[in-house]
């Protein structure tokens, strides 16, 4: 168990660079995810510090040791696969003591750790299968025993869950985020689920083309988005092409076309700007009837039923339609196809993003 | 999954010919094997016996034969694997520009005949051969070495002609291991060579077996190279079994042989599918 640090960590292939300076420090028992479409490197960064892809530039340290040229068995490290990689040919029980055999870890002690590292992941008995007698989610809780048993000094997971069906997923964040918590190993996780990277961190780091936009707390990167592309990448976004009309302090108007203009807490361009509107669809307020003034007025234009939450597109004055929700029970639950609605967007859910990075 | 009608209706084509040209045929010859052969005349009517395949147990020339000819198969096919697993990971696992040369190159042989293919072996082998010749120049050996009508010869011969195949199940079978499933050994602490021992080599073992009951199979039953590589003293069973016929018009010991290096055959290949089952049920 010790701290993970990056500095200045970087890899190109070729003229291309995967992954630019990045620079992070993760702190003993801290569980830090890396958040990001796939291709923004953050794999790569992962498979870097496990040792399996070697750096073009910077320093990865674990604790005070420098283990940037070391080779993966010499590192300490725990590693969760997407895909288990579990040893086939070996029954559960040998999985798990693969990595204690490794360091000399035998007799008594052996079987209490690995029956230990079973226990933790809730396959106490299945110590005489073998992988493939068991299902997804067993076998990554194998995985998940097999990378803990040694005691890591880091853990690192490579989209663990995204292989699992969505109920599964769901269970695993919870037990996965107590077991680290209950082991207070320092980890490193990566993943494209922005639910599982918020709901299970401590700091979650976006990235973007090799690139770390922003690491923050969960509720800094949902609420306070520092770059254009985190504010349209976290959250369900509506997007609409637009304009600065006009900046006040940090923030301003901006002007979506067809009359329609919406307040931001925060403007980044100039005004006069072409931009691109970012209003999140879970900060969109729903109220049946006619809009009093100030207010967006729209009519519903489809009602899509998703469990918990209903989904309305809603056809604003000026032909524009936009996604809002509202909770499954209620008044709003049932709002028919033309009903007229007003809409309530607060300044803190609109970003406005350069136009350029739109598409991103 | 395929219905079992559909199944069927696959295997139809196939089955039939096998059934038509092969398997009738060679039934036809389970009669002959238990018939007597009588010198000048050929074989004596309504006469039933086991000599023939008493013989092959007892006579000391027959099992010496066949002791040889398993000693070949087991040597060519060791020889293959060892010669071939290097590549074949080379293949699997080096740059991608190097993989379709590298097959190609593997491949080609195979494109000659085996005829030309073992008179070539003849050139290179005999006594005044280019190996020999070259030996003796540099002054290593003031006597040609004996390389062919011997074990050497064959050996060589038949590694040269069945290193294909080995190498490319094997290749198919390297190809398989999941890097992942690697790299996870790794990160657990083994050496390079210790991913290889726990890892790699188990994961590609039923691509070994197959690839070994493929050489063995062939090797135990081929017939030109050992003729040619052989000669007419240095016998293996499929020479033997082309004289009796051929040249003693002994059928009915012919065809006892066949049954014994049929029998052989299938039997081995039976057990290492057991085997394979049993390894790769895992994998």
């Amino acid at each position: 168990m010790s701290e993970l640090t990056f500095d200045r960590l970087g890899k190109s292939y070729g003229d291309h660079a995967v992954v630019q300076d990045v620079s992070l420090r993760i702190a003993e028992g801290e569980f830090v995810s890396l958040l990001g479409p796939s291709g923004c490197g953050k794999t790569t960064i992962l498979r870097m510090v496990a040792g399996l892809v070697e750096p073009s530039g910077g320093r990865i340290l674990i604790g005070a040791d420098d283990v940037t040229h070391l080779p993966p068995n010499r590192r300490g490290l725990g590693l969760v696969f997407q895909s288990y990689a579990l040893f086939p040919h070996l029954t559960v029980f040998e999985n798990v003591a693969f990595g204690l055999r490794r360091r000399k870890v035998t007799g008594e002690e052996l079987s209490r750790r690995v029956n230990e590292a079973l226990a933790m992941v809730r396959l106490g008995s299945f110590g005489t299968r073998y992988p493939r007698q068991l299902s997804g989610g067993q076998q990554q809780r194998v995985a998940i025993a097999r990378a803990i048993a040694p005691r890591p000094r880091v853990l690192l997971f490579d989209e663990p869950l995204s292989n699992l069906d969505a109920q599964l997923r769901e269970e695993m964040q919870i037990e996965l985020k107590r077991l680290q918590r209950s082991l207070g190993i320092t980890t490193l996780f990566v993943t494209h689920d922005q639910g599982e990277a918020l709901s299970m961190s401590d700091r979650v780091g976006v990235m973007a083309r090799g690139v770390m936009q922003q690491l923050a707390t969960p509720e800094d990167i949902y609420h306070r988005p520092q770059t254009a592309f985190v504010a349209g990448f976290i959250g369900k976004p509506n997007r609409f092409p637009g304009r600065v009309a006009a900046r006040a302090g940090a923030g301003g108007r901006l002007d979506l076309g067809g009359g329609l203009s919406l307040a931001a807490a925060r403007v980044d361009q100039a005004e006069g700007a072409a931009v691109s509107v970012i209003i999140r669809q879970e900060a969109i307020g729903i109220a049946p009837g006619p809009a009093a003034a100030g207010q967006l007025a729209g009519t519903i234009a489809l009602r899509a039923f998703t469990g918990a939450r209903v989904q309305y597109v809603i056809r604003l004055a000026g032909g524009l339609e936009l996604v809002a929700e509202a909770a499954s029970r209620g008044p709003l639950a049932a709002l028919e196809a033309g009903t007229p609605v007003s809409l309530a967007i607060a300044p803190e859910a609109v970003f406005s993003l350069p136009a350029e990075d739109a598409g991103a | 999954m395929i219905a079992r009608r559909h199944a069927l209706a696959l295997i139809a084509p196939l089955a039939l010919v096998l059934t038509g040209f092969f398997l009738v045929p060679v039934l036809m010859l389970l009669p002959t094997s238990f018939g007597e052969y009588i010198p000048g005349s050929g074989l004596a009517k309504g006469v039933w016996t086991l000599e023939n395949y008493l013989r092959i147990v007892a006579d000391d020339y027959y099992r010496e034969v066949i002791w040889r000819t398993l000693g070949l198969g087991l040597s060519v096919t060791l020889a293959c694997l060892l010669l071939g697993y290097p590549l074949a990971y080379l293949i699997a696992r080096g740059p991608d520009h190097w993989r379709v040369p590298l097959i190609l190159l593997v491949v080609f042989p195979m494109m000659l005949n085996l005829v030309v293919r073992s008179f070539g072996w003849i050139a290179l082998l005999t006594n005044r051969g280019l190996v020999n010749n070259l030996l003796m120049q540099l002054g290593l050996i003031a006597q040609p070495l004996k390389l062919m009508f011997n074990l050497t010869g064959l050996m060589i011969g038949l590694t040269h002609i069945y290193l294909p195949f080995m190498v490319l199940m094997l290749v198919a079978a390297i190809r398989n291991v999941p890097r992942d499933v690697e790299a996870a050994a790794a990160t657990l602490g083994s050496s390079r060579m210790h991913v290889f021992a726990a890892v790699t080599l188990p994961l590609s073992a039923p691509g070994i077996l197959a690839g070994s009951i493929l050489v063995f199979v062939l090797t135990i039953s081929a017939l030109v190279t050992p003729r040619m590589l052989g000669g007419p003293t240095y016998k293996v069973m499929a020479t033997l079994i082309y004289d009796e016929y051929m040249q003693l018009l002994d059928w009915p010991s012919g065809s006892a042989l066949s049954f014994a290096l049929t029998l052989m055959a299938v039997s081995i290949i039976w057990a290492s599918s057991r085997l394979t089952r049993r390894w790769a049920g895992m994998a």
